[in-house]
């Protein structure tokens, strides 16, 4: 019998009221676990969400925002005056194009006029706007659907069938996306240098798969011959449906020399952001440009969001210092029942601290009793306490966050198809927004209780408990050994 | 060798003080079997308690082959409890929810013995207390109370102590039960030429031993035997 046995022993030799015990206890830690992971959860989406946005403006131009509204197109000397204001770390320029597969251009020319073609505006994919129409052998990754129908046919009073979907492409004067974020290239390299006119491109995953392309193969847009330089992975089915080339390049198809369809502008620090945006706006003038900024659009989902994470940190700290508490309470009530058996024990030449350490010992044995239990209350209970801590504090901010800028498509972490779309304003999608970021946040939250969470968590109510475990653990020491004699 | 001098112990209830022990003194040689006796309240608890460094004196000290308890620490007066004392309590005072041979191994555990050798040494306790071997390992709350004492005894002597001091070992048994306990008593006193101390009220046991001390009014005298010993 060693001190250890002796101590799992103690733990159980009132099983009703061990029961009890572990109930009580795995509730608070189980309380305390769900709180961490909620925690972690929001931490990790803040982040997300922080660095997604993080230091860039979206500038468009005055009166239009992708497909709507009208004004002067922006150019490349306005982007020249918007990197020389103070914090402007760098400007890229995206020119925007609308590809269709050569059959269905020629079928649609007849509601086409010129080099425009609006299409009505949809959740599928954002109609052209200012993007210039060019045609491809290409064909689009993504099936027309029933969106895809009403959208082609919006602009068509003919009733066919399928359509083929247009395929995105974006000319783009840095190896980023057309939102700004930096693309990830799975297979072969970038462009080079995006501001010269190459005959490359670089394709979404979906889109090579479905045409057979791999790095190295050659397609055609406006009958001029493009090699795939490399494979992109953007995560969604709408990004994986782009082709990327240079910015030169993609004026030159278009036919547009010097214009562009948006700006993304990086500020040199999250702090600069709000004053460099004036700055930008003053620069280029209220009648040319609109600046938007998608950290101003996200401020309120995050603030929202911070404060979610202060009440779980809050609530993990109290869960835990009850789980403590409740470790003080019962070892001290053991204490004082079993006074005369440690009398007896000190009797017998135990020392003081192997008796300490049994007391604590026993302690540790409820608390992984406690936690097991516990572990698999959080497991089951954080995800419904995260929905009611994200929803409680979302519903009052979602209108004053719905005015989702270009950016927002891609804020929640580039997985919601929808506002996304180039220079895409107002998409009516609402999904994308950062009103969609706490919606995702929830399914993040519940398949987010890792191991490593539980696993720190658990240490914590260890420590805890060890401290409520101490005191009692002193108290024995204070015991006199005459007590065996009690009541005799 | 035991000797006691001057021994005080003095409670304070409310503004009275009460001197259950007060001024004791007396020698004990080793192996001796001895018996103190006196009315319920008399003190012998008080007394035994300060021989067994459970309890600390007013004044005045005991010395146990040479060394003095008075100016020993608290962990030097745990370690004399764990190698020189046995205790036998009324109430036999065994753990409840450990079998027999686990209670007699424990004082072993504390004074460090390996596993298999307290083991063997605490069978072997409990054949010469002539424990059934089927109980040694139960739980000592299903025990009888005869039983228990013996596994009390068998404990007490687990770590060769110089001194058993047993408070009314039969108090809590009956008359032939009592019996049984006070030959084990004698007979180990015997084998093993351990002093032992036994409180009593037990004229019987008192009889069997072969000095016999009477506390009264917090003072130790010894009445002189006229019969045969043991
Ligand atoms: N801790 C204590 N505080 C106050 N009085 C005590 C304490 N312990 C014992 N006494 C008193 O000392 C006297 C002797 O008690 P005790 O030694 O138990 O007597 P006995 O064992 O002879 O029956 C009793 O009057 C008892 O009430
Ligand atoms: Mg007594």
């Amino acid at each position: 019998m060693s001190v250890l046995a002796r101590s799992v022993g103690n733990a159980f030799r009132n099983k009703i009221r061990t029961a009890a015990v572990v109930a009580v206890l795995a509730l608070a830690i189980g309380l305390a676990l769900a709180m961490l992971v909620a925690n972690q959860a929001v931490g990790a989406k803040i982040q997300e969400l922080n660095a997604s946005v993080g230091t860039t403006l979206t500038v468009n131009p005055a009166g239009g925002q992708g497909f709507e509204g009208g004004g002067e197109p922006l150019t490349t000397a306005e982007a020249e005056t918007a990197a020389s204001v103070a914090n402007v770390t760098s400007v890229v320029g995206t020119k925007a194009l609308r590809v269709q597969t050569a059959t269905t251009a020629t079928s649609n020319s007849d509601s086409a006029t010129g080099a425009t073609q609006q299409t009505g505006p949809g959740g599928g994919f954002g109609p052209a706007g200012q993007q210039a129409t060019v045609t491809t052998n290409l064909t689009a990754a993504v099936d027309a659907g029933t969106l895809g129908n009403r959208n082609n046919a919006s602009g068509n009073t003919g009733s066919q069938a399928t359509r083929t979907l247009p395929i995105t492409a974006t000319g783009i004067g840095a190896e980023v996306d057309s939102t700004g974020k930096a693309l990830e290239i799975t297979n072969g390299t970038g462009l080079g240098d995006y501001t010269a006119s190459e005959a490359k491109a670089l394709m979404g995953t979906s889109l090579a798969e479905k045409n057979g392309l791999t790095v190295g193969s050659t397609f055609t847009i406006q009958d001029k011959t493009f090699t795939v330089a490399g494979i992109f992975d953007a995560g969604t089915t709408f990004g994986n449906n782009a082709v990327y080339v240079t910015l030169p390049e993609a004026q030159t198809l278009a036919e547009t020399p010097d214009e562009l369809s948006t700006m993304i502008v990086t500020v040199n620090s999250m702090e600069n952001v709000d004053s460099t945006k004036t700055a930008v706006q003053d620069a280029l003038g209220t009648d040319k440009a609109d600046v938007t900024q998608g950290q101003r659009n996200l401020e309120t989902a995050v603030n929202s969001l911070d404060s979610v994470k202060n009440i779980s940190m809050i609530a993990f700290i109290a869960a835990l210092a009850t789980a403590g508490i409740i470790i003080l309470l019962i070892m001290v009530m053991l204490v004082r029942e079993r006074r005369r058996e440690i009398g007896v024990l000190k009797a017998i030449g135990a020392r003081n601290r192997t008796i300490g350490l049994q007391f604590v010992l026993e302690s540790l044995v409820l608390v992984a009793l406690g936690s097991v239990v516990g572990a698999v209350i959080a497991s089951l209970a954080s995800g419904g306490i995260a929905s009611a801590l994200v929803s409680s504090n979302t519903t009052t901010t979602a209108a004053t966050t719905q005015r989702g800028g270009g950016l927002a498509g891609t804020t929640p972490n580039g997985t919601v198809p929808g506002g996304g779309m180039p220079g895409g304003g107002l998409s009516g999608d609402g999904q994308g927004g950062p009103f969609g970021g706490a919606s995702q946040l929830l399914t993040s939250v519940t398949a987010n209780v890792s191991p490593g969470v539980l696993a720190a968590g658990i240490a914590a109510v260890f420590t805890v408990a060890i401290i409520g475990a101490l005191v009692p653990a002193l108290l024995t020491a204070r015991i006199r050994p005459i007590e065996v004699l009690r009541g005799e | 060798m035991i000797v006691v001098k001057d021994l005080v112990r003095q409670f304070k209830s409310g503004d009275r003080t009460i001197k259950p022990v007060n001024g004791v003194s007396f020698e004990l040689d080793k192996g001796s079997l001895a018996s103190i006796v006196g009315k319920s309240g008399s003190g012998k608890s008080t007394l035994l308690s300060l021989l067994g460094a459970l309890d600390k004196p007013t004044s005045g000290d005991v010395v146990v082959d040479g060394v003095s308890l008075a100016g020993l620490p608290d962990g030097k007066l745990t370690e004399y409890r764990r190698r020189d004392i046995g205790f036998v309590f009324q109430q036999f005072n065994l753990i409840p929810n450990l079998s027999a041979v686990d209670n007699v191994m424990l004082p072993m555990e504390f004074s460090g013995i390996r596993k298999a050798a307290r083991l063997q040494r605490a069978k072997e306790l409990l054949e010469q207390v002539q424990l059934d071997p089927e109980k040694h390992s139960r739980r000592t709350n299903r025990l009888s109370g005869g039983e228990q004492q013996r596994v009390a005894i068998a404990r007490a002597l687990a770590n060769e102590p110089k001194l058993i001091l047993a408070d009314e070992p039969t108090g809590n048994l009956d008359e032939q039960t009592g019996g049984h306990i006070i030959e084990l008593l004698s007979s180990l006193s015997r084998d093993h030429n351990t002093t032992i101390l036994v409180v009593t009220h037990d004229r019987s046991l008192a009889q069997k031993t072969q000095r016999c001390f009477r506390l009264q009014q917090g003072r130790l005298t010894e009445e002189v035997r006229t019969g045969s010993r043991r």
